[in-house]
């Protein structure tokens, strides 16, 4: 009786199944497609690299790097910790957790050894200081139209 | 029950208005932005304020804390760094501590430097600082008085004991430092030579056995620091070595004072850590050597003591906001005598040359500037007490249990 049932819903059930694997993985490469997309490192039109490695990022994020190459100073801007955004830059951008950013940014701000980056509460906000703040660096979801910003390249 | 609150009234009238104007600067500080306050470009003032209560079953810690539990555990610190230039950073610390007898809340310069960074690219750094810098040491050292910092109401005792404190907290000297970026993970290091901060009475108690009339000083001292992390953090490993030299002078002739010697401390750190976006776990080992030299009085035998610490430290957030924490910690004062039966004599039982501490914790993040910990403490042993707590250490009980409560705010 098993052996009759097992015969005859065998030939349905790899079906289902790899049709819904099918649509899984085209929803997920959906969704990583349009991260992927997501969170463009930004900076003020005066800088003039084009070009950021990330090591190099996550020097300037953790407050450790402070000029750039031509020796104008690094300007640094966050959005809240709890700001969607800025999770999802902190993980995916630097490969960090935003709680251990914080807890780097305390280490540095109450031993003296440094500061912490400008927080901000709006991509609106973001995008007005990158734009005015020679030097400053920050992120966004999408791209920008503007000619006062830059938008990196990461290696 | 009005006889305990009558009880508890008396005894803690003086902390209770001191608890009573901290707890309403706290509820004022929740209409404050929980963002650094930054008044002109360049220039960031920080700052913190933390309450605690602490009852232990038996024994004092942060006072009289077996008394219906104590108020007197508070920190307030206000710092500010200016940047004038990318490549000069002057910062300051002022900081208030209050723990029992061994801190009365006196104002003092935390941390005082000139940093000056020599060289910064995208792949190392090298710079000096120069005045009174935080000692690093282990993990916690540099930033021990901040509670949002630490992952406890009180750091593991075993490796950062609050009895000599102030030797390992910051020196005045000269730092050299170095970061070395690569894709495989960073390499930080940090030398340093200075004066340690060693006028402390709990220091000559701890070291000496107790407060002789002459002074113990600290001499050139040195200290280095070397760690690898990845990822921003992912893992950290890290070996601190610091050399403290201090001088014992004596002021009167014996009997009345000791002759004059020197103490040599040497401790040797290992820490690790691994940070996973849930939880973390956490390990750090010392040994610590103690040399006594020049010495002629009965009790304080040229001898060398090795002392050693560990703890293993396990936390996980379960919520967002909520992260729980268990730890075992333990100090033997002399590795090899462990349960202390060889050092034991009257006033000083073989209990309090060890402690064992089992600790459980919660912490809650009220708000982005706020928390909220809660902590309870199994201990078997004393050697972490204070004697200024504790001034007759034959009182003491072997094993005792301690819960402490503290709210914090910081910007």
């Amino acid at each position: 009786m098993g052996h009759i049932t097992t015969s005859k819903t065998k030939p349905f059930k790899p079906i289902i199944l790899s049709c819904f694997c099918m649509v899984m993985l085209a929803l997920s490469l959906i969704i990583s497609l349009k991260e992927c997309k997501a969170q463009v490192i930004i900076g003020n039109s005066s800088i003039t690299e084009d070009c950021i490695s990330k090591n190099t990022l996550s020097a300037i994020f953790g407050m450790r790097l402070h000029t750039w190459p031509d020796g104008t100073s690094i300007k640094v801007f966050v959005l809240q910790d709890k700001h969607p955004l800025h999770i999802k830059f902190a993980k995916r951008r630097l490969n960090i957790f935003p709680h251990q950013l914080r807890w780097c940014w305390d280490r540095l701000v109450f031993s003296g050894t440094g500061q912490a980056p400008t927080e901000l509460s709006s991509e609106d906000e973001m995008r007005k200081k990158v734009a005015s703040v020679p030097g400053a660096i920050g992120y966004l979801e999408g791209p920008v139209n503007d000619k006062h910003i830059k938008t990196f390249q990461i290696k | 029950m009005t006889n305990i609150l009558k009880h508890f009234k008396l005894n803690n009238r003086i902390f209770q208005k001191k608890t009573v104007f901290i707890i309403l600067i706290l509820l004022f500080t929740h209409v404050l932005p929980s963002f650094a306050f930054e008044p002109v470009d360049h220039l960031q003032v920080h700052g913190f304020i933390s309450q605690g209560y602490i009852i232990t079953s038996d024994n004092k810690f942060c006072g009289n804390s077996d008394n219906n539990g104590s108020f007197d555990f508070r920190e307030i610190g206000l710092n500010a760094s200016y940047r004038p230039i990318p490549s000069l950073q002057i910062s300051a610390q002022a900081l208030s501590r209050f723990a029992g007898e061994n801190d009365d809340g006196s104002i003092r310069l935390d941390y005082g430097f000139m940093d000056y960074s020599v060289m910064d690219n995208d792949s190392c750094q090298w710079g000096v600082r120069l005045g009174r810098v935080k000692t690093p040491f282990g993990l916690y050292n540099e930033t021990r008085d901040v509670a949002v910092t630490r992952p406890s109401v009180f750091l593991p005792q075993s490796i950062y004991f609050d009895r000599t404190r102030d030797l390992a907290l910051s020196g005045d000297g000269l730092y050299l430092y170095g970061e070395y970026r690569t894709d495989l993970g960073n390499l930080f290091l940090k030398l340093g030579s200075g004066k340690p901060r060693v006028k402390d009475r709990e220091v000559e108690n701890s070291l000496l056995g107790r407060n002789f009339p002459g002074n113990l000083d600290g001499n050139i001292s040195y200290n280095g620091q070397l760690l690898y992390e990845k990822d921003g953090g992912l893992i950290r490993l890290a070996f601190t070595w610091a050399q403290l030299n201090m001088d014992y002078d004596s002021s009167a002739l014996p009997p009345f004072d000791i002759d004059s010697g020197s103490i040599k401390f040497e401790p040797y750190v290992f820490s690790a850590q691994i940070n996973e976006e849930r939880w973390s776990l956490t390990g750090e080992y010392a040994l610590r050597r103690l040399k006594y030299d020049d010495f002629s009085y009965p009790g304080i035998i040229n001898r060398v003591i090795k002392g050693e610490s560990c703890y293993i430290q396990g936390t996980y957030n379960f919520f967002e906001d909520w992260q729980g924490f268990v730890r075992y910690d333990i100090l033997y004062s002399n590795k090899d005598d462990r349960n202390g039966k060889k050092a034991e004599r009257p006033g000083h039982p073989a209990h309090s040359f060890f402690a064992k501490d089992l600790t459980f914790g919660l912490r809650w993040n009220i708000t982005e500037s706020h928390m909220l910990r809660g902590e309870y403490h199994y201990v078997n042993g004393t050697a972490w007490l204070t004697s200024e707590d504790n001034t007759d250490r034959s009182k003491t009980k072997p094993y005792w249990n301690m819960f402490s409560i503290l709210i914090a705010y910081y910007f």
